[in-house]
């Protein structure tokens, strides 16, 4: 799992897989505004197969809590 | 191609190579936040062939923009789409309806009804190009309950009522077109059509879901309007018009009628008889022997499609591709502009393999009744608006066929068209011709000199200026009236000078000296009443207008070497040295006697 989101991330930031590291934030990575963060939502959601709920869409800022969310979301399905 | 996946589309688009297409510049002025919807619009363009360039007006203000003198949204925009949602237009309409007195009802339309007009007043003082604008959804659980509508001026109505005063102006404002939203959001469903969660976030109302299928009827408009449509549905036969083989079944034991198992058939005939109406070009390739499929056709009781509905065919057992390029080329099209019907996995493959640009519609022989659906979904035969022509075009594509047997009896071209009997009659744009007209310009590709692409106002524009004059040709012999098929536009330029601007046949005339008699004309017409001496043409090369390439030399143009080898070539020629050319071929009638000035 965290390798595909590795990879998606680097498809719509446009950076390289290897500059996604574990501490990979919206602070770290200067294209991830607010239009690319709703590309990425809506590029996990349809390779997840999951949905996101408003809250979790916004705290999820950084490698880590987009890994948490799909945690849960793997964990209560 | 619509199940791609949001990652593959952007990927795709990534790795495109556009070099070689053609920009077409976007504007998009919206009332909410809409950027996601760039990613399909520049992916539906990629496939059409263009390289899209979306700009996007500021957030909430159409109007501003509109009236504003700033010149930098509409630069060279080729459409304009603009979407206002109705929460940020009317908040007490959409969702405080049922606080609203009738006089603040009133007052709140009148706003909305005022701000319409005023943005796409707004909207073509700074440019002419085609404008998309999209309706108002209706409330899908209106906020008067069942209530509402059973009373007149319930929250449905007045929302109906809004849209209905927004195709009315679009209506009077030529170019612009109404795109309906609820179309939309029935196809996608009200549920998957609206995301609350971004519509919180950050203002925007739409799901993935329904900004590709919004963007994907912004682009049935946008292709129709470049004339970039499909022209003829070339259908198999046996599983595909009826059930089973008429070889093997014979007329009793195939399915076709108004009870199952033959009513997915029936429904079927009739959704492509719509099509004929509409003047798409029906033609079959079937693997058959001639006579069974004819069969079929003259004596079974429920076939819906007959004979005269098809303007060509390919009953053979020779491969469907080759079939095909016979088929496209007896009916004088390209075949980019077919679209092959087939219940053969290996006929479509085949077909797709060797010529990419048809489109092919798989109608697998297990789901016949998702066949009528699978037609309605393609929606790809596009026209904006229906002129006399296309409702009558496959009637006069059959008459083609007819001439070319009579052609065959013969001996030498000239008696052959002398015998055609044919009647060419010129006139002045109008009101009648200007529809026509300005469809030929976004149609014609083979035999057009310019490849200028014109809207009904551009034409009305040209029609009503005193330094331009937009001559048209309508042609008829004795198979038929092939209607309205040339277009020939000049333009003044000093006191004696004349640029040829267009110059186009519908390549369904070409081949009886038609289109030099109208030029002739033209020319002539224009030097006695403007007085031309000297005269100038261009030929602009496209990948498809090679054929009229050296159109301009038999009248004595000289041409002017190219800057380089696919940029236009310019043509001049003065007056005195103009090539008479003789006609004892064609009739024509001249229908211009009341000139302006």
């Amino acid at each position: 799992m965290e390798q595909k989101v590795k990879k998606i991330m680097s498809q719509i930031f446009r950076v390289a897989e290897d500059h996604i590291r574990e501490d990979a934030s919206s602070l770290t990575i200067d294209s991830w505004d607010s239009l690319a963060h709703m590309n990425l939502i809506a590029a996990l959601e349809e390779e997840f197969g999951v949905q996101f709920q408003d809250q979790e869409i916004i705290q999820m800022t950084s490698f880590e809590a987009i890994l948490s969310s799909l945690a849960l979301k793997a964990g209560s399905s | 191609m619509s199940r791609i996946s949001f990652l593959e589309m952007d990927a795709r688009l990534q790795a495109a190579d556009m070099r070689g297409y053609p920009v077409c510049p976007i504007t998009l002025l919206r009332n909410v936040t809409l950027e996601n919807i760039q990613i399909f619009l520049r992916y539906f363009a990629y496939e059409a062939g263009w390289n899209a360039q979306v700009s996007f007006g500021d957030y909430d203000s159409v109007l501003q923009e509109a009236v504003s003198d700033s010149k930098k949204l509409f630069p060279d925009s080729k459409f304009i789409l603009v979407y206002l949602f109705l929460e940020n237009l009317s908040w007490n309409i959409a969702r405080n309806f049922n606080g609203l007195s009738m006089e603040a009802l009133q007052v709140e339309k009148e706003h909305v009804k005022n701000y319409l007009r005023l943005a796409l007043e707004g909207i073509r003082t700074h440019t002419q190009a085609p404008v998309l604008w999209h309706s108002f959804e209706s409330p899908v659980y209106p906020a008067d309950g069942i209530g509402g509508p059973q009373r007149s001026g319930g929250q449905l109505e007045t929302v109906s009522e809004l849209n209905d005063y927004l195709k009315q102006i679009l209506k009077m404002q030529p170019n612009t077109y109404g795109i309906d939203l609820n179309s939309c959001l029935a196809r996608v469903g009200y549920d998957a059509y609206y995301d609350r969660r971004y519509w919180h976030l950050a203002r925007a109302p739409y799901s993935q879901r329904a900004l590709k299928e919004i963007a994907l009827e912004d682009f049935k408009f946008i292709r129709a309007l470049s004339g970039n449509v499909k022209k003829c549905l070339v259908l198999d036969c046996d599983d595909v018009l009826w059930g089973g083989a008429a070889g093997e079944a014979g007329l009793e034991g195939i399915q076709l009628g108004k009870s199952y198992p033959g009513s997915p058939y029936y429904e079927f005939q009739q959704e492509i008889l719509n099509l004929y109406h509409r003047g798409v070009i029906l033609a079959l390739c079937s693997k058959n022997n001639e006579q069974d499929v004819w069969e079929v056709f003259d004596r079974h009781p429920e076939m819906i499609l007959q004979r005269r509905h098809f303007a060509a065919w390919r009953i053979n057992w020779k491969n469907k591709a080759d079939n095909l390029r016979q088929i496209a080329q007896e009916l004088n099209i390209s075949t980019e502009h077919l679209v092959f019907a087939d219940d053969s996995e290996f006929e479509i493959n085949l077909v797709k393999e060797w010529m990419p640009e048809v489109l092919t519609l798989h109608l697998s022989r297990s789901h016949a009744v998702e066949f009528r659906e699978k037609l309605l979904r393609l929606d790809c035969f596009g026209q904006i608006s229906f002129t006399a022509e296309d409702q009558s075009r496959s009637q006069m594509i059959q008459q083609e066929t007819e001439r070319r047997k009579f052609q065959t009896n013969h001996q030498d071209l000239q008696s052959y068209l002398r015998s055609l009997e044919l009647v060419a009659t010129l006139r002045l744009a109008d009101g009648v011709t200007i529809p026509r007209i300005s469809q030929l310009t976004q149609k014609t590709n083979q035999f057009n000199l310019t490849t200028r692409r014109y809207s009904e106002s551009d034409i009305r524009s040209f029609a009503e200026s005193p330094n331009h004059r937009v001559f048209s040709l309508s042609l008829r012999d004795r198979f038929g009236d092939a209607g309205l098929v040339g277009v020939f536009i000049a333009e003044r330029a000093g006191s004696s000078n004349c640029r040829i601007d267009t110059f186009l046949m519908s390549c369904r005339v070409l081949g009886r000296e038609a289109e030099v008699i109208f030029a002739e004309r033209c020319l002539t017409a224009l030097a006695s009443e403007w007085g031309v001496k000297e005269w100038a043409a261009e030929y602009i090369p496209t990948p498809k207008n090679a054929l009229a390439e050296r159109f301009w030399d038999q009248f004595g143009f000289k041409r002017k070497e190219a800057k380089a080898a696919q940029s236009a070539v310019h043509y001049s020629l003065e007056e005195s040295q103009r090539i008479l050319i003789s006609n004892s071929i064609i009739h024509v009638e001249e229908e211009f006697c009341g000139t302006k000035s």
